[in-house]
């Protein structure tokens, strides 16, 4: 049997785990095609215009995979990895909105509410629903989550070393060993700020990891560092955001912003994202209280991409600048 | 202190509240467009409306020397839980001192709840606090079988434009009370304002009944749907809202175990599209379309603040809603674009499809 996992939203970050899930169940898994042009047409097309681009890329995603003869598309319930903490509506109506908003699909979702105490997703108990539809046993599930979760607890390893995502997942799936890969050492470095699925879908951010690369500029993302230290930036708040990964966000920025250990932070959202509308806002008050320079940069459906460059190049010719002339000026 | 609150609906509710508490309240002006430009430079670009307009509605309160703000919290998955943390920040970064109180759930954080609880309840003993709430909430009810009949009978008035005035004498009795007699006597004199109404006689089959469901602030508060309900009252449909405040402290504030509300029954129709809550009023959005159609009415305008979380998820399920239950749904997206002829244009249109779908049945 055939098991679809759509190459978008949380797959840059379950996707190690989710795979080799499937994979150990006796499934044959299919990822979908790299975001492109067409995938993302066809996704805006099923979807409503208002909704944000992740979203519809995730549609589009899907709609690949039908395309692709699988027999199921496995779209989670996103509910909670976090106690008290909650996902953005629309990942907890995700499967509701594929379901029925989508046509051909509504025997083609494999689903499951997944609910976690922390990042660690591979309960079992979280897949019984699908376990049941793809008539598997308990102990085979069981099974095949500890394989998966030792295979996602490496790749999160190799993340928080240093190395980013898509550097993580390409280690862990070709066992290249940690040592391997040079590091850089530029004299200016980032904070780059943005959900895994806006960081690294490199169609839709324009190859914004790559840009920064020919700038020669290091940069550290929120999955690089270790989840109880993005907590305690943001344990003293009386109130912190509800949704685990805007947190995790929001911990990495006040981070960056009050260690004095990156040259400046830019914030890469997505157009439409609402949790981002007040994250934004919590950065732009903290870099000007912080005096750290801080830059948003909004991506969407479209794709020139000449404005991105210019804006990365002028605000790292800026931070460069303003080194400078600390140096000079003493 | 000087105490103000986010306007919603029937606003002398909140006021009446604070007022027998003592407090001297200043009720922010109706949201206008001078609210509205006020919101929208203040907040965030992507920032929900509702935000956008509270956040106006807020400065204007500063502006005329509010130093306590009253509002209620949450916790998600909803961005409303969080306007108050947002709106605090930005107005102290604006350089207004103001206190800005948020009530949240009453078992996430007992402490804080009751701290809450002290400082509006002030130098007044608990009796005389539950005594308030429970008036307050009394009138609330009262007042709201009102507004669910004005906007009944409204397309058979008359002479044009008495039911509305009808409705602003009422609101005004309503206000005046300030203890169980007085509000025994403003229902008995609205029951007789409303008698007064002269009616058409309209034939059952001929009448059109609309449904309003969506995210709540744009549902309850006329000044920024456009008066949607006068709308179409005048376009000859009785309308009834998804959204009532007595209803909304019914079913968030009043334990489980003394009640059994409308509202859980709807939830029960939601289901079957959205599996679990995801914040908002996405399910009960759902379950009240299923719900009207029930209840045998004609169509159902849904409402939603551009890019509202949980109503997008609403609206792709929705065509599938309407065509299973054979019910039309005209989706309308609110945001600080004022023009109003296009959404007119779009419910001139959909009532029109509505009324001869409905003549074309008894036709044939």
């Amino acid at each position: 049997m055939k098991v679809g996992i759509p190459k978008a939203l949380l797959y840059y970050y379950y996707g190690p785990f989710w795979e080799i899930l499937f994979e150990e169940l006796g499934m044959e898994v299919v990822v979908s095609d790299d975001t492109n042009k067409k995938l993302i047409n066809e996704g805006i097309k099923a979807s409503v215009p208002e909704i944000c681009v992740p979203i519809k890329i995730f549609i589009g995603h899907s709609i690949d995979l039908a395309k692709k003869n699988v027999d199921y598309i496995f779209v989670p319930r996103m509910v909670s990895i976090y106690k008290g903490e909650v996902f953005c509506p629309k990942f907890m109506g995700l499967p509701d909105m594929i379901r029925h908003g989508v046509e051909g699909m509504e025997d083609k979702i494999l689903t499951c509410h997944i609910k976690s105490k922390n990042d660690d997703i591979s309960d079992y108990r979280n897949y019984i629903d699908v376990a049941e539809k793809l008539k598997i046993s308990h102990d085979k599930l069981k099974k095949a989550c500890e394989v998966a979760s030792e295979k996602w607890y490496r790749f999160r390893e190799y993340n928080k070393k240093g190395h980013h995502i898509l550097e993580a997942i390409d280690m862990v799936n070709n066992d290249i060993k940690l040592e391997s890969i040079k590091k850089y050492d530029n004299d200016v470095k980032l904070g780059v700020l943005g959900y895994v699925y806006n960081m690294y879908d490199g169609f839709v951010n324009m190859n914004v990891i790559d840009k920064l690369k020919d700038l020669n500029v290091d940069f550290v993302t929120f999955d690089m560092l270790d989840e109880n230290e993005l907590r305690k930036y943001i344990d003293d708040m009386d109130k912190v955001l509800f949704w685990t990964f805007s947190n995790k966000l929001l911990g990495a920025g006040y981070k960056f912003f009050r260690e004095n250990e990156v040259d400046g932070v830019i914030h890469i959202t997505a157009f439409g994202c609402g949790p981002d509308s007040f994250l934004g806002k919590l950065f732009e008050i903290e870099s000007d209280d912080t005096k750290v320079p801080f830059m948003t940069i909004r991506v969407d459906e479209h794709t020139g991409e000449n404005h991105l460059q210019t804006r990365i190049e002028a605000f790292v010719d800026m931070i460069r600048r303003k080194k400078a002339k600390a140096v000079m000026g003493g | 202190m000087k105490v103000t609150f986010p306007y919603m609906g029937t606003v002398i509710i909140y006021k009446k509240l604070l007022e027998l508490l003592g407090h001297e309240v200043i009720v922010p002006p109706r949201p206008s467009q001078r609210t509205i430009d006020l919101g929208v430079k203040y907040s965030p670009e992507f920032a929900c409306f509702p935000f956008k307009v509270i956040m106006g509605s807020y400065i204007e309160a500063c502006e005329m020397g509010v130093d306590t703000i009253v509002t209620s919290g949450g916790h998600g998955p909803c961005r409303a839980g969080f306007y108050g943390e947002i709106h605090k920040r930005i107005l102290h970064r604006m350089g207004y001192d103001v206190d800005v109180i948020i009530f949240d759930a009453i078992n996430r954080d007992k402490d804080k709840f009751m701290e809450n609880v002290r400082k509006i309840k002030g130098k007044n003993s608990w009796i005389k606090l539950s005594k308030a709430v429970k008036f307050t909430y009394d009138l609330l009810k009262q007042i709201d079988v009102f507004d669910k009949e004005i906007h009944r009978i409204k397309p058979y008035e008359e002479v044009p434009g008495s039911t509305y005035k009808a409705w602003q004498e009422i609101q005004k009795e309503f206000d005046l009370a300030y203890d169980k007699k007085q509000l025994k006597k403003a229902v008995e004199r609205s029951r007789e304002i409303i008698n007064s109404i002269r009616l058409k006689k309209v034939d059952e089959r001929e009448k059109i009944r609309i449904g309003i469901v969506g995210e709540i602030f744009v549902v309850m508060e006329p000044s920024i749907n456009m008066e949607i309900e006068r709308i179409l009252g005048e376009l000859g449909c009785e309308v009834e809202r998804s959204q009532y405040l007595s209803e909304w402290v019914d079913f968030n504030l009043v334990p489980s175990f003394l009640k059994k509300t409308h509202e859980e029954e709807v939830l029960k129709k939601g289901e079957k599209y959205i599996e679990i809550i995801i914040g908002g009023h996405a399910k009960q959005t759902v379950g009240f379309i299923v719900d009207f159609k029930d209840r045998g009415f004609d169509g159902v305008i849904h409402l939603m603040p551009f890019a509202c979380l949980p109503e997008l998820v609403s609206q792709s399920i929705i065509p599938k809603i309407s065509k299973e239950h054979d019910i039309p749904v005209l989706t309308l997206s609110i945001d600080e674009q004022t023009g109003k002829a296009n959404n007119l244009t779009r419910i001139e249109a959909f009532i029109d499809l509505i009324r001869n779908k409905k003549l074309g049945k008894f036709v044939v």
